[in-house]
């Protein structure tokens, strides 16, 4: 008897690999996590191996900002209840170039000191850093007629982009320290 | 007046042979943009929030250090520093920056940034402590983890 010969043309059921490969998806999607990365950025001073020669720094040129462990807001030794206004006067402190008496000389000499208490929570600190990060980056913005966010966005790796962000803080350093906390 | 004759159309099939390469797609997408959670998270923090965020260019510079609350109750309410492995004490910071600083490529040793991610409940005395220690080995490029306000 002779057997007949199936046909050759049969195909592998493609079907299933939809599945597959959602399996392999959800896996993934499950066992992964994205690494976020947005954040405040600052930079510390460095290390004093000895103790600090005292470079008197003229009153008028530091804005002086105080936390206390009640989280109360202490700016230019005024007692505040929130923040609202304080980034306004941080960009007028910046931008004075020596017109009022009590404020800043130049931009580059201009420093707005954030000290904290030890008992000061995180939070307040984060949220009175962000208002003065947010004061310095208004001013580079307009500096450049972007806007803030646009100008947030810019791209370092692009040499166009890198160009304007240098231009934009030229002879303005963001001089924002962090004090010490105290006791 | 005409009746209008219906016309009898076979049943028409999407084609769906092209949905693996779609699916496939996505699986790629997620393997290369994703790190495997090698473990649980040691520590619960919630990150605070802030308007004015930057995004580092160089996304292999970030060390993470977390500071939040134990997980497990048995060890306390006190805030811990966690590296992502194990819990750390303040004073091993240097040592972990060091650790840290190896694994990065020569050129870029001297920048490394630390992502700290810190619970917005716990009180600056253990920030500035780990910032002293960050600043006695030159780590000094710091990043708040925050969150952008949902709207």
């Amino acid at each position: 008897m002779r057997i007949k010969k199936r046909d050759n043309n049969q195909e592998v059921n493609t079907g299933s690999m939809a599945d597959i490969a959602f399996l392999l998806l959800i896996f993934f999607l499950v066992a992964t996590t994205l690494k976020q990365e947005k954040g405040l950025n600052l930079r510390l001073p460095p290390k004093q191996e000895e103790e600090p020669i005292n470079v008197p720094m003229k009153e008028r040129n530091l804005f002086k900002i105080m936390i206390n462990s009640n989280q109360d807001l202490l700016v230019e030794g005024e007692p505040r209840k929130n923040l609202v206004g304080l980034k306004d006067e941080v960009k007028l402190f910046v931008l004075n170039n020596g017109k009022e008496k009590n404020l800043s000389e130049t931009p580059k000499k201009a420093t707005v000191s954030l000290k904290t208490n030890r008992g000061t929570k995180y939070e307040s600190f984060i949220e009175v850093l962000d208002e003065l990060k947010g004061a310095y980056y208004e001013i580079y913005a307009k500096n450049i007629g972007l806007t803030k966010k646009e100008y947030l966005k810019l791209r370092h790796s692009d040499p166009d982009q890198y160009k304007l962000y240098l231009k934009s803080k030229e002879g303005i350093p963001m001089n924002i320290s962090i004090a010490e906390p105290t006791f | 007046m005409g009746k209008f004759r219906k016309t009898e159309l076979g049943e028409t099939k999407i084609s769906t042979s092209s949905l693996p390469d779609i699916v496939f797609l996505l699986l790629f997408f997620f393997m290369v943009s994703a790190t495997i959670k090698t473990q649980d998270e040691l520590v619960d923090y919630q990150v605070p929030n802030a308007e004015h965020l930057t995004k580092p260019e160089k996304k292999f510079l970030i060390k993470e250090l977390t500071v939040g609350f134990p997980k497990s109750d048995l060890l306390g309410k006190v805030p811990r520093i966690s590296d992502g492995q194990r819990f750390i004490q303040v004073d091993d910071i240097p040592q972990w920056a060091a650790k840290a600083r190896e694994e990065l490529p020569e050129n870029y040793k001297d920048q490394m940034i630390v992502l700290l991610k810190a619970d917005l409940d716990i009180n600056m005395g253990l920030v500035a402590d780990i910032q002293e220690k960050l600043r006695e080995v030159n780590a000094r490029k710091i990043l708040y983890r925050s969150t952008e306000e949902p709207k």
